[in-house]
């Protein structure tokens, strides 16, 4: 049975520390001070900076003589991140998250040194949503320097930064952040309550978190906003929503979530206002397109020729007069391979990644039409399609499902079915709420004034207050 | 959660009027000739006033069945529901059957197989398990739609027209104007349609003025079409059934462009779906009201009224024609009795708000 306190008896302490950490790479180092008090440090291998350990604790102890009260101690630790704790599974956590701990005979506490060594990689442009005009920065898996990245572009006393653990094994920093006074208080909390009470052994990554923070775990309709770039993160902070950064996760969280912010990107706010109306537009024109296009070529095919122009007719005629699949089941067949393609390409090494592009594009593509098993419209409608999906790269999972269930709606039921999905789709986005915030708002419930930072962008000289739709205790942005 | 007035005038403007412009334009002009519009002016203003009511009865915030069980118990609320409840379904008979016959026409080339209007049916069956509040927000979404795809598709149509069609006014005389009046009757029922909605949303200053100038001005858009179709088509115009989509069929850009037409025809189809369903799922609301307390409930009785509808349209599959027949010609008279009668009579009973009793 483990002890829950120390006991003031170094081996008997030792022991008990050693019961819950029983790994070979948490390495222990005994020492004496001048009094000849005998010491031990335990630390996990390759978490602790051993250089620094030596230099801010050893050095100045094995020098000391003084009374063996921790606090006195801790005064001569020239760390500036040295704290006492009595709890002997508190002080194993700590020697987990790489951080020394020291035991002596007579100990009323344990001493925590911190000199926590994480390798981490540098601060680097985020591989989605990279901006031509605007930061380059993006978050990293070390959630102190994203925090830091976040306190840099908010220098302010109203930024609040709450550290939580999550993971009964894992033990997972997770910081929830937010404005004080814009932030509405409700969400903040009801969002620590919902951290708190999740009871998972590890959290490998943010994503896991946002089905914990969803009303509708099992929906298809987003509910959780994802962002790696601390420019947009902040943006997003001071709108009025609240924000989780998770250790070992380059993906930040941001809550709550509208499904119009998917279409904005950071850029649309580093350049002129008609341009960025224009991209947003364009970006729904090319997801509607790459949703509805091969779901529409199918139902034309098969039950309302009519949808397509006659001269256009003509030609797609000439070109599947030889096809020996089914429109629904040739469209069925480009799209899997489609995704079996875009799927092998992003899990293979670069290079080799690029040869199967090439395999994939040309070889295939070509071979396929000239050997009469897909026709050549069936081919471009999918290649503008996969195109099309990429232009909201977050709503990729969604979108791509959705492709798939328009496409079988297309081959059994026509055109109308895919008026029914639709409609589908819409009733439920309508119907999706998270935190109290409609995911489908400024839509779905209306909301006038927001409708100024959608898909038609007002200048930022307009945009005085904060979206009504988040109902921050503090409305006004420009003065 | 309650709906929104916003989402009130929303449903009254652009929604409301799309239920008629199916078959409705055909049927009038079969009675009416060139004199069809007159028959939708009365019914608009009639409407329009009843709607007024309907929406002053909305100022006591409390829902019809609550109204009903605290001035005579629970019993008699219960029956009232059930009688309304059996209208409202019998109501949505002849939208659901315009529905199935313009999924034909505009969808297919060749009449599909009758079973692939079942999907309906199923959307309608989620549809009306969801609270009012998901269709409130789905109004949203469908006005601009719907007046998107109504412009568009006057705007191709109108250069066809020949106004001229409709002189000399007054020329079918009274009977003919009594005849459509009659069988209008069928597709204007609005104010009872406002009923269940009553106690679940927040009235605000003005809104039964407001209310009554939305639907006066979906009634002009409604007129305007009526009239644009009757222009185009004239004499023919009695064959022309799913007026929506067939008068934007001669834009003369359609050789280069193709059928644009079809964008806003779809458009306004989609809006037109969840008119449609209106009426089912306020059936289901005003059911699970009043039989109340479990949680299955809405799902349990979605799913029966739409499976009993569902039977209905099958079993009348081939005796369509003869059922839009009936109920706008015979049983054109149940229409009145909930939409006229029933609103005023609710009126003149809970009318006043307590305060204004007690003075």
């Amino acid at each position: 049975m483990v002890k829950k306190e120390i006991s003031g008896k170094r081996d008997a302490d030792l022991e008990a520390l050693k019961e819950l950490l029983p790994a070979q790479d948490i390495l222990t180092f005994f020492f004496e001070d001048a009094a000849k008090r005998q010491y031990v440090c335990i630390f996990a291998d390759a978490l602790t900076d051993k250089d620094l350990l030596a230099e801010q604790a050893l050095r100045p102890l094995s020098g000391y003589d003084g009374a063996p009260q921790a606090e006195c101690i801790a005064q001569h630790v020239l760390s500036p991140e040295v704290r006492t704790q009595k709890n002997v599974k508190e002080l194993a956590g700590e020697v987990l998250a790489g951080n020394p701990v020291l035991l002596w005979e007579g100990a009323d506490a344990g001493l925590i040194v911190g000199t926590k060594k994480v390798a981490v990689r540098a601060v680097a442009e985020p591989p989605t949503d990279v901006a031509i005009k605007g930061p380059r920065e993006g978050f990293i898996e070390d959630v102190k320097t994203n925090t830091s990245l976040v306190r840099r572009r908010l220098k302010t006393g109203e930024l609040m930064i709450e550290m939580l653990t999550v993971g009964r094994r894992s033990a997972t920093s997770v910081a929830l952040c937010w404005l004080e006074g814009t932030c509405r208080k409700d969400i903040v909390e009801a969002i620590r309550s919902k951290l708190k009470k999740i009871d998972i052994d590890a959290v490998p990554d943010s994503s896991y978190l946002t089905r914990f923070l969803s009303d509708r775990p099992y929906s298809l309709v987003k509910q959780v906003g994802t962002t790696e770039k601390p420019d947009i993160f902040c943006a997003k902070l001071a709108e009025g929503r609240a924000g989780i950064l998770v250790d070992g996760s380059p993906i930040a969280l941001t809550l709550p979530y509208l499904l119009a912010e998917d279409f904005q990107s950071s850029e649309d706010y580093f350049v002129p206002a008609y341009r960025a109306t224009f991209t947003r537009l364009l970006r729904l024109f090319a997801l509607i397109t790459a949703i509805y296009l091969p779901a529409f070529y199918v139902a034309a095919q098969l039950f309302k020729l009519q949808l397509l122009p006659v001269k256009l007719l003509l030609t797609i005629a000439g070109s599947i007069r030889d096809i020996p699949l089914s429109p629904s089941l040739e469209m069925l067949l480009v799209l899997l391979v489609l995704e079996v393609l875009n799927e092998a390409s992003i899990r293979m090494p670069k290079y080799v990644g690029m040869a199967l592009s090439v395999v994939g594009a040309l070889v295939l593509g070509e071979t396929a039409v000239s050997a009469g098993f897909v026709s050549t419209p069936a081919i471009i409608i999918v290649a503008f399609s996969g195109i099309g999906l990429y232009a909201v790269p977050n709503l990729i999972e969604e979108t791509s499902v959705l492709r798939l269930a328009m496409l079988l709606a297309a081959g059994s039921v026509g055109t109308y079915g895919i008026l029914l999905v639709s409609a589908l789709c819409l009733v439920v986005i309508a119907s999706t709420e998270n935190f109290g915030v409609p995911v489908g708002a400024p839509f779905a419930p209306f909301v006038g004034r927001d409708l100024r930072d959608t898909f038609v962008k007002y200048n930022l000289l307009s945009l005085k207050e904060r979206p009504e739709t988040l109902r921050s205790p503090n409305k006004r942005r420009l003065k | 959660m309650k709906l929104t007035s916003r989402q009130i005038l929303f449903f009254l403007a652009a929604i409301a009027p799309l239920g008629k412009m199916v078959i409705m334009p055909a049927r009038l002009a079969a009675i009416c000739r060139n004199d069809l519009l007159w028959p939708v002016l009365a019914q608009v203003l009639v409407q329009a006033a009843l709607v007024f009511c309907v929406l002053l009865l909305a100022r006591r915030e409390r829902t019809l069945y609550a109204l009903v069980r605290d001035a005579a118990g629970s019993v008699c609320a219960k029956i009232c529901v059930l009688v309304l409840s059996a209208f409202l379904l019998f109501a949505a008979l002849l939208p659901v059957i315009e529905q199935k016959l313009l999924v034909r026409s505009i969808f297919y080339d060749t009449i599909p197989a009758y079973l692939v209007f079942t999907p309906f049916f199923l959307f309608s069956a989620y549809l009306c398990s969801r609270p009012l509040v998901s269709l409130g927000r789905m109004w949203d979404i469908l006005a601009p739609l719907s007046l998107v795809g109504l412009a568009g598709i006057l705007l191709l149509s109108v250069g066809s027209a020949d106004y001229g069609a409709l002189s000399p006014a007054g020329a079918a005389g009274a009977p003919a104007f009594a005849g459509g009046t009659g069988a209008a009757c069928g597709w204007f029922f609005d104010a009872a349609l406002l009923l269940p909605l009553i106690g679940r949303f927040s009235y605000t200053k003005g809104l039964a003025w407001k209310g009554a100038l939305c639907y006066l001005a979906g009634g002009g858009v409604l007129l305007f079409l009526i009239a644009t179709f009757y222009g185009i088509f004239s004499e023919i115009a009695v064959i022309q059934a799913h007026a929506i989509a067939r008068m934007s069929g001669f834009f003369a850009g359609m050789t280069v462009l193709g059928r644009i037409d079809y964008l806003f025809i779809f458009a306004a189809t989609f809006a037109l779906t969840f008119y449609v369903i209106f009426p089912l799922h306020g059936t289901v609301g005003m059911l699970t009201e009043s039989f109340g307390g479990k949680k299955q409930l809405p799902f349990l009785l979605s799913a029966a009224v739409n499976l009993v509808m569902l039977v209905v349209i099958y079993l009348l599959n081939f005796r369509t024609s003869q059922t839009v027949e009936w109920v706008t010609g015979r049983l054109f008279w149940i229409f009145p009795v909930f939409s006229v009668l029933l609103p005023l009579l609710l009126l003149l009973i809970f009318g006043r708000r307590p305060h204004e009793k007690n003075s």
